[in-house]
This record gives structure tokens, sequence and C-alpha cells, in this order.
């Protein structure tokens, strides 16, 4: 009978989002298998607290390293602990995160176990022998269907893909040694260092707060900045007009031109919606869109409009995201 | 990057009427990067290799236009989807060594996928660093940054090295009128490549669904509080 | 500040003057400048013929015991390929092409299909009224092509011969000495948008030359200078019309070649509207309208995108899809617009960019091919008779005069500006008597006005919203054109200072591509949308060339 493995991602001692993400879609393959899911956790000291978690999302055995490296990627010890893992156990397959950690582990763990990958895939799903995926291609343009053959198969799943379900299961936790000494990995963690301006990077972020033309002025940005700060996870982004202008800089530029964004969120306040700007967005989940001409293009792609002045409207959702954030 | 890809009649390739062939963003910093390298050390070359058929050899008149010194074709019928496969090639060709740096683009545009770069350290058995945003290199080390969600690490690493190329780091050059002219004298040498078997195959490509959105749930500030609930309670995001 | 909105204002006023220091440079060339016998700036039609043409002359020569020796060639394109910047109808005809290749045949050339039928109508708003295809719009015999095709076609034969072909390439200067142009300089790549040196920056190249050939294309900025620094004057001023053109897949096949006259033209413009199968379900359809139109707001690319809406063009666009746009001006001035010479010391003019197009017939891919078969024969000539000489480069211009280009030109000279004149109807009439006359009639020059002089009144537009099927906003288009020119170079376009806000909203309506736009009564510029179209340049802010490969990507236009 095969197994899933699911590596859960940790930063700092805690599991991040994306932990879960994996143990949703994992328990989803185990069941389609009749199988179990094993999740590996790797974290410094005291961090096989959060298997309970992992158990709560549908891990029916976590296999728990601790060593003060892992606090963070520590990627070398990490892959070729999880490559252990892999090897000893009858896997279908290893699923990743796609983010920054997880993509830099997947490949790695599967050339050591001569195991077939695709990064950044969106669903993930068996038919008959083989794994099969989706996965954005082409700049986002086109979405592929590939098929894996063989067992084990590596993916790793594209951030947001999944919504983390709760499956409570009958969890066992197995303490594992690290395959190899984190201390001793030639590459090494000199610095850490949190983001300038505390927000995360537009291409990681689930969250982004848009500004364009329609704000009228550089300083109108603090607006849309004071909503990012709301949120808590939220990077700002631009139209190219506004960074044409000089109001933000070039690299905050979100389209054809600039950066291709997906996250969970976009909120795009004063943009009308020019294609150049939403080739790079229109992956996003959730779409929320503030512009006062209710012809704008972005209207016609945004989950969610409203019509209006941005600047009573922005400030107004600003305070309700901080009520409700911290109602939660 | 083109704006619009049509699918060709067999439903899992691109229909490349008109496509014209150009070396990849990422691999163009990473080719740039070389470059750089080899200019502040005054010495060393930047050799280029590709795995592929004919037409990977566009990308690498590209790269030598750019001023990488020769370049290798390592031949495929086509190029292989499965990143195992290449990296075994590229493996199978770099194991004498006789370099300090392997660098690769981050990502492949085409097939959004950046494997191969961290699969070739593995099977080289080469310390390696994904997606570096910066890079310094001196006579026997290298530190690099790489951005992670919301923060960033700055890595040490000892040559030689797999290093991949996140954007940020530097442009790619255009090549120089001088460049072109020398690209087309410079060796570009084609061998069979020592692919492992594929066991990725790319069963068909779509469009990506039209977004269905166009709900307009009110105006002004009035509509705040619907927004938040619909966003808490509809989407999930907050 | 807003000047009433009747007020008319000369657009000539706030256009500021080509920086002839920067493009004619009295330096010797770098010492590490590329060496070549013959530079064409250039890859179009006209560039590529001269190249294939001359390296033939020479390989005849040489076979033929001449002792020419070898001769390189350099074609500088600034499109990143070649044909990415190339745009026209096309309905070709083929006599240029039969005498450069005259060992091909015509199902040989890079053409779609030939015409196999042709309608005129002339178009109200909810109608059209088939009229009877005027001789000089006969297109029997002629073919359907892409421009783009055509240039990458020319291209590989050049290359085949061994031309060098060098695309990424725009020039920004003409290096001369004394009167001579001996070669010219590259734009440097890799700049910040403030001017400095990126990690990634390449400076400029110079490239000598024996001899020089401006085959820029429509409204070319060397070309312009060149003229201005040697005082070469015209009879009439040129004057240009702007085209936007889209490629749609269509559900429903054309099969025929289709021009209209009227709406949604009004009567104070001059053109027309075009659409033509490339194949039966691939249709390139556009709308052409002199740049002279005398109200502001009057908008070629919304003019384009109303066309759509008539049922005439709707049956067969509706349910397809809209793959590729794009814009390019048209010399429109004919004969009494050419130069007065198209040759200097070491220099040919060929091509649109000399105004070798003809208005009535609606072509000048032909004349451009045919210009650069003379350029190379005379190129030739010169560097066996010792070196490029006005003198000898003279048999340049006698060559156009004797020829069909020349004869087509002359007979048509006044068709275009009667427009200007007379308006639609009365100079519609007018020059049906010119066809009739073979140009006897009027018997004299008619005087044409700059474009930039022409004074512009207020209106001119209607409020219209873009569907995003079958009608597009400027930068929804401009994404078809393929133009993701790099957003942080610095500015390639001279605009004039305290742009009045009416002045404003004419570039705004003329730019088909949406560079500038007018907000309240301040002018925004985003040179980045620019596809090198040279609408503005011709009136207003100045257009010069920025780093290589930037612009529109055209594949089949």
């Amino acid at each position: 009978m095969a197994n899933v493995l699911a590596f859960a991602e940790t930063r700092g001692g805690e599991l991040r989002k994306v932990a879960l993400e994996a143990m949703t879609a994992g328990r989803a393959l185990a069941d389609a298998l009749g199988g179990e899911l094993h999740a590996i956790l790797l974290g410094p000291s005291g961090i096989e607290s959060k298997a309970a978690t992992l158990g709560a999302h549908g891990a029916d055995v976590v296999y728990v390293a601790e060593h003060d490296a892992f606090a963070t990627s520590a990627v070398e010890a990490s892959a070729a602990t999880a490559a252990r893992l892999v090897g000893a156990g009858d896997y279908r397959v290893a699923l990743f995160s796609a983010s920054a950690q997880g993509k830099d582990l997947a490949p790695r763990v599967a050339a050591k176990v001569k195991a077939p990958v695709v990064d950044d895939v969106t669903q993930v799903q068996l038919q008959g022998d083989k794994v099969v995926v989706t996965h954005p291609m082409y700049a986002n343009k086109l979405i592929g269907t590939l098929s894996l053959a063989g067992a084990p198969v590596v993916v790793s799943l594209r951030p947001n893909a999944v919504i983390p379900a709760q499956t409570a299961r009958d969890t066992r936790v197995e303490r594992v040694q690290p395959a190899v000494d984190p201390a001793a990995a030639r590459v090494k963690v000199k610095e850490m260092i949190r983001g300038n301006t505390g927000k995360p990077d537009l291409g990681e972020a689930p969250v982004i707060v848009s500004g364009g033309r329609g704000l009228k002025a550089p300083e109108n940005f603090a607006l849309v900045e004071a909503l990012a700060d709301a949120f808590g996870n939220a990077a700002v982004g631009a139209t190219r007009a506004v960074t044409d202008e000089g109001w933000r800089p070039h690299q905050d530029q979100i389209g054809q031109t600039g950066r291709l964004v997906s996250p969970d969120l976009y909120v795009a306040v004063g943009i009308s919606g020019a294609i150049q700007h939403l080739a790079g967005m229109k992956t996003s989940r959730v779409i929320v869109a503030i512009n006062k001409d209710r012809e704008a293009p972005i209207f016609k792609i945004a989950d969610y409009g409203v019509v209006g002045d941005a600047f009573e409207i922005v400030p107004a959702l600003t305070e309700a995201v901080k009520k409700a954030r911290a109602e939660q | 990057m083109e704006a619009r890809f049509k699918i060709a009649p067999d439903g899992a390739s691109v229909d490349e009427a008109g496509l014209k062939y150009d070396i990849g963003d990422f691999d163009g910093y990473a080719v740039e990067v070389g470059l750089q390298i080899t200019e502040k050390a005054g010495q060393g070359e930047v050799v280029v290799y590709s795995v592929g058929p004919a037409v990977v050899q566009e990308t690498l008149r590209k790269a030598l236009s750019m001023g990488a010194t020769r370049a290798v074709q390592l031949e495929t019928p086509a190029v292989p989807t499965d990143s195992l496969a290449i990296a075994t090639a590229l493996a199978a060709e770099l194991e004498d060594g006789g370099y300090d740096l392997i660098l690769f683009g981050k990502l492949a545009l085409d097939s959004q996928n950046g494997a191969v770069g961290p699969m070739t350290a593995e099977l080289l058995g080469l310390p390696c660093v994904t997606a570096a945003s910066q890079l310094d290199i001196t006579a026997s080390s290298g530190t690099a940054r790489r951005e992670l969600e919301g923060a960033a690490e700055i890595l040490e690493f000892p040559l030689p090295a797999v290093v991949t190329i996140d954007e940020g780091i530097t442009r790619a050059r255009l090549p120089s009128l001088k460049g072109i002219m020398g690209a087309k004298k410079k060796p570009l040498e084609t061998k069979p490549a020592q692919v492992s078997d594929s066991r990725v195959t790319l069963t068909s490509l779509a469009l990506p669904p039209e977004r269905t959105g166009g709900r307009i749930i009110g105006e002004g500030a009035e509509a705040v509080p619907e927004l938040v609930r619909l966003l808490q309670t509809e989407a999930k995001v907050l | 500040m807003t000047a009433p909105r009747t007020l008319p204002v000369i657009p000539a006023a706030y256009q500021p003057e080509l920086p002839l220091d920067r493009i004619i440079l009295r330096e010797s060339p770098d010492a590490e400048a590329v060496p070549m016998d013959v530079v064409i700036v250039g890859g179009g039609p006209a560039g590529l013929a001269a190249a294939i043409e001359l390296k033939r002359l020479v390989k005849r020569d040489n076979e033929s015991g001449g002792g020419m020796g070898d001769v390189e060639i350099a074609v500088l394109e600034k499109a990143g390929g070649l044909g990415e910047h190339n745009l026209s109808g096309a309905v070709v005809n083929p006599i240029a092409f039969r005498a450069l290749f005259p060992e091909l045949k015509d199902e040989d050339f890079p053409f779609r299909a030939p015409v196999r039928g042709e309608r005129v109508y002339l178009l109200t708003e909810g109608r059209a009224v088939r009229l009877p295809t005027p001789p000089t719009m006969r297109n029997h015999g002629n073919f359907v092509a892409s421009v783009s095709e055509v240039a990458r076609w020319l291209g590989e034969r050049a290359e085949a011969e061994g031309v060098n072909i060098f695309t990424g390439f725009p020039v920004e200067s003409l290096l001369v000495d004394g009167e001579r142009v001996i070669g010219v300089r590259t734009t440097p790549s890799g700049l910040e948008r403030d001017g400095s040196h990126g990690s990634s920056y390449q400076p400029p190249t110079d490239v000598t030359a024996r001899a020089v050939v401006l085959a820029e294309g429509t409204r070319g900025m060397l070309t312009q200078a060149y003229q201005r620094w040697q005082g070469i004057g015209s009879e009439n001023p040129q004057i240009y019309a702007l085209g936007v053109k889209e490629l749609w897949e269509t559900k429903v096949p054309l099969d025929a070649v289709v021009h209209t006259l009227g709406w949604p033209l009004p009567p104070d413009v001059f053109g027309g509207t075009f659409m033509y199968p490339l194949e039966p379900n691939l249709v390139a359809l556009g709308l052409v309208a002199g740049m002279d139109y005398r109200r502001r707001a009057t908008d070629v690319h919304e003019m384009m995108q109303r066309m759509k809406l008539h049922p005439l063009f709707r049956k067969y666009l509706e349910g397809g899809e809209m793959v590729e746009w794009g814009a390019k001006t048209i010399p429109e001035g004919g004969y009494y617009a050419l130069p007065e010479r198209r040759y200097g010391e070491g220099v040919v003019i060929a091509g649109d960019a000399a105004g070798f197009m003809d208005v009535p017939s609606l072509k000048g891919m032909h004349y451009a091919m045919q210009s650069g078969i003379y350029a190379a024969r005379a190129i030739f000539d010169a560097l066996k008779g010792g070196d490029a000489t006005a003198e000898r480069l003279a048999s340049y211009d006698r060559m156009v005069r004797e020829s069909f280009i020349l004869r087509d030109l002359r007979e048509r000279r006044n068709m275009r500006i009667v427009f200007q004149k007379s308006g639609f109807y009365f100079g519609g009439a007018k020059a049906a008597l010119m066809t009739l006359t073979r140009g006897i009639f009027p018997g004299r020059k008619i005087t044409a006005e700059r474009d930039a002089e022409v004074p512009r009144v207020g209106g001119g537009s209607t409020a219209f919203t873009p569907d995003g099927k079958l009608t597009f906003s400027k930068l929804d288009a401009n994404y078809r054109s393929g133009n993701a020119t790099r957003d942080d170079i610095p500015s390639h376009l001279i605009v004039g200072r305290d742009i009045p806000a009416e002045v404003a909203e004419l570039y705004q309506h003329m730019c088909p591509a949406g560079v500038y736009e007018r907000d309240g009564d301040r002018l925004v510029v985003s040179p980045a949308n620019c596809i090198d179209c040279k609408a503005t340049d011709v009136i207003g802010p100045r257009w010069t060339p920025r780093e290589g490969g930037s612009g529109p990507k055209y594949r089949r236009m």
C-alpha cells in the first residue's frame, strides 16, 4: 500500500501556512491511494509541539528532527533527511511547497532519489499508474498538464493553490536524526534579513495592494501602504503608469513588463485595468477592484468591485480590515 | 516573452509559426553574471551549455555574442520535459570539473521549471544556492543573497559551486555589434547528450480559464462592510 | 489657463527642432570603429533589396574578372528582429520582386495569396454602397502579403548572399567629414532612466562606410537631419497619413480585397479603410487618415475601433480574435514632396524615407524595393569608379527618375493634395479628373501645407468605450503589438516645454499608442508605449532612437 510524504515547511521554529496546504493536498492524495500521509517536520528544539497541528490537517505520521540549524532552511541537511525518508518508505508522491524554500528543496530531494520532479503545480492527482499535475507554463499564459511516471515522484505545490482544511487523524510522532549534520553544511547561512520595509516580496506575498494613476499623486500611496499594513502580510505594487511617473520604484511594477504575481488576494486601487497590467496579476485567486469609473475594465475581472472614491473607500477598508484581524 | 501563445493542433505543444527563439530572461541574467565575474577578475572564461535540438544554437549564439568564450550543444531530438534527464546530461558532461562556478537561470520561462540547476548540483555533489538575487565571488568562495517570503538570507559557500540566478541581480547586456561579428567565429560544439529516460510527459496545454468576475458589490465607503464580510466568509482570504 | 475650445492652435509653434548637433557628427570615428564598405540603415524592403542587389553585382563582377574584391555590407535594423517594426497593408505589386529575383517565380515570393477579387464601398454609419473600383486601385495581378514576413524572407536571402544583418541596432548619428557621410554611430544600451550607465551598459558603436544608404522608412530621423543639414528642399512639404492596422483570426472567411471611403472618417479627413485576406480566416484590416485633419480630437485609433462596428466588417470579425495591432505613418506627399535630390556625398536615400509612396494606388513596397535596387547599382558603379562621390551617386536619382517610380508619382502628383484643399467630395471629383487626364488636370502644382502648420480647432471625438472583444483601448491594443519596451530607459522623445492643454489634447488623440495623455492641464508622457509610428514627430514631440529592440514586435503586420 502506497503512501504520501509531505514536507511541512517551518521558519524560525514556526509552521508556515504552506505546510498546512501541503498536508491538505497530501491528505487528499493519501485518501485516493487508500494509504497514509506522512509529514516531515524539521525545526529547532521544541518544533515537535507543532506535530499536533499537522495531525489536525491530516498527517498520520509526523517524522520530527530537531536541530537549531533548522531554524533556517538548512537546505543540505533538510534535503538529505527528506531524501532518506522518501527512500525508506513506499511513497507514490513526495510533496513540497513551491515556496522559496520548497522550490530549493524539492529538486534536490528528487535528484537524490532519482525521481522525476515538477515545480509549482496547482493541482495534483492520481490517474492509474501516473501522477498527473497541472502547472502554469509560458509565463503563466498557458496551463500545462503533465504526467509523471514511476514512484516516487516529487512535486512542489504552488502557495494558495489549496485552502488548508482540518481532518483530525490519530497521529503518531516519530523522532528521526538529521541524515547529515546540519552544522556541517557547505552552504552556511551567514545572516537572516527581514525585508527592509517589513513587507513581503511581491512574488511571494499572499496579499498585494496595488495602486494606479487613480491615486493622483505619489503621496497618496500612503493610503495603499496603510491598507497593506492592515492586512499584515501584504506587499505594495503599482501599475506601469505609476512607475513611469516615478511615484513608485520600477521594481514595484506589476504587469507584462514588470512582475508577474499570483497572490491569494489582489486589491487594485485606482487601476483601470489595461491588459498590460492584467497580464501580470490576473491569475490572482481573488481580485478586489476599487475605482471611480464603473466602466473600468478592471471590474470585468474583479471578483468584488466597489465603485467610488478611493480616498473614502480605502481608509474605511483599512479600518475594517484591522478590526476584522483584531477579532480573529 | 510573447504576449500570446497559440496551442498547436496536437493540443500538447505551442504553435511555433512566427515565434522567435531567444535566450530566456533568467538565463540571460546568468550569462551576464558570468561575464561580469570574469571581466571583474580580468581572467577566466565563460562557457555556455544547452541541451536540446538545433534551435538551441540560436540561444547559444546569443550568449556568445554577449561575450561567452565558447558554446556546447548537448543534442537531443527535443528539449526534454524531465528536468532530471537534462540534469543527467549536464552532469555527465561536467563531471570532470575544470570550472569554479556553474550558473543557471532560476527558471525556464517556457517550462516554468527551475529544477535543473539544483538537480545538476546534487548529481555532481556540489554546494548549491538557488535563486540568488545578489552574488559576490572571490577566488575560492562566494556569498549570495536569496529572497524568502518577507525575508532574505545571506549564504556563504565554497567553490566550485552551482548558483541559479534570480531577477534583480542585473540586466542582461544587449550584444554589441562587435560581439555579434565575433560570435560567428567562436566555437560552437555539438555532441550527443547522455540523457536519462524521461518520465515526465506534457500531455496537454490549455489557455487559463477566463475570469468570471464583474461583480460590483456596491458604491462608496458604505460597501466596505459587505466587502469585508465577503472576503471573510466567501473568499476566505481574511 | 484653458483657452476657448474653438481657438485654433498651430502645432508647429510647440514643436522642438531635431537636435542636428547630436545627429550630424563632425567627428572622426572611434578607434574601435567597425569597418564596413556599405552601411544600410534600416532592414525593410528598401534596405534589404539594396543589400541583395549590391552583393549580387559584386559577385558577378568578381566572377567575370572585374576585380571588385569583397564588399562588406552591414544592414543595421533598430527592431529586435527583422520585420518587427515593419507595417504595411499590404497588397503588393510584384514587379520589384521579379526584378530582384529573376530566377524565381511569383509563387516563390513571400506572398500570402493573389488578389482574387476586390470591392470598393462608400460607407455611411449603417450602410455600404458598392462603388466601381477606381482605375488606380485595381489590383488584379497583385498579391496580399505581410511586410513583416517580406522583411524576414528578404533577410534570409540577404544573409545567404553574405550580407551582415544586425538587428537591435538603431543609428543615432551620421558621422561626417566635410560634406561627406563616412559612417554611423549606433545607440548605446543598458542606460538607466537618468541616463547613467547600468551594469549591463554597452557603449555606442561606430561603423565606417564608403557609402551609406538611408532606408529608415517613413519619417526617418537621419534622413530629416541630413536634408536639413544639406539644405535639401522639396517643392511641397512632405505630408503624412497615419494608419492603424489590426490582424484578426476570423470565424467567417474573407474572399476579396476590400477598400472603403466615407464613414467613420468625417468629411474633413482624407483617408479610408482596408480589409485584406492573408488567409481566408486571417484578415488584416486598417484605417488610414491624413494627418492634415482640422479637429484636434480626431483620433485614428478610435475611428479604427468604430469602423469594426459597421456591419461590413463586423460580420467577419464577430467571434474572432484580434491577434496583432500596430500603427505607422505613411508619406503621402507624392511627387512634389520628394526631396529635390536623394543622394549626396557618400549617401543615398531610398524607400519610404525618400517618400516613394503612391496614395492613389495605396502602394509603396515595390517603389521601396526598386529604389533599393537602384541605390545598389549606383553605389556599385561609384565604388567601381573609385569612391561614392555625389557626382557618381547622382546616377541613382537618374535611374529613379527614368523608372516607373517617378512616372507613377508624376501622373498622380496632385491627387492627394487636392483633398487637403477641396475636402472629400470635391477632392474626389477632381481626383477622378486627374486620373482621366493622367495628371494633366489641373495643369499646375497644388501647394500643400506642412501638417504641423495646419491650424487645429476643438472637437472631433465623441466618447467611446471599448468592449475589449471587438474594440480596444489604446493600451490594450498596444499590448497586441508585442511592445515590451524596458520601462526604465531614458525617454527617447523630445517634447516641447509648457505644452498647453489644447496641444496636449491633439497629441493624446493623434498618438495611437497611448504615449501622450492630457491630464487636466498637464501632458503626461509614457515613452515605453511608443511603437515608432512617428505620428507625433510630424507635428509635435520629436522621435529619436532608443535602446535596440525597443518598440513593437510585429509578426505578420
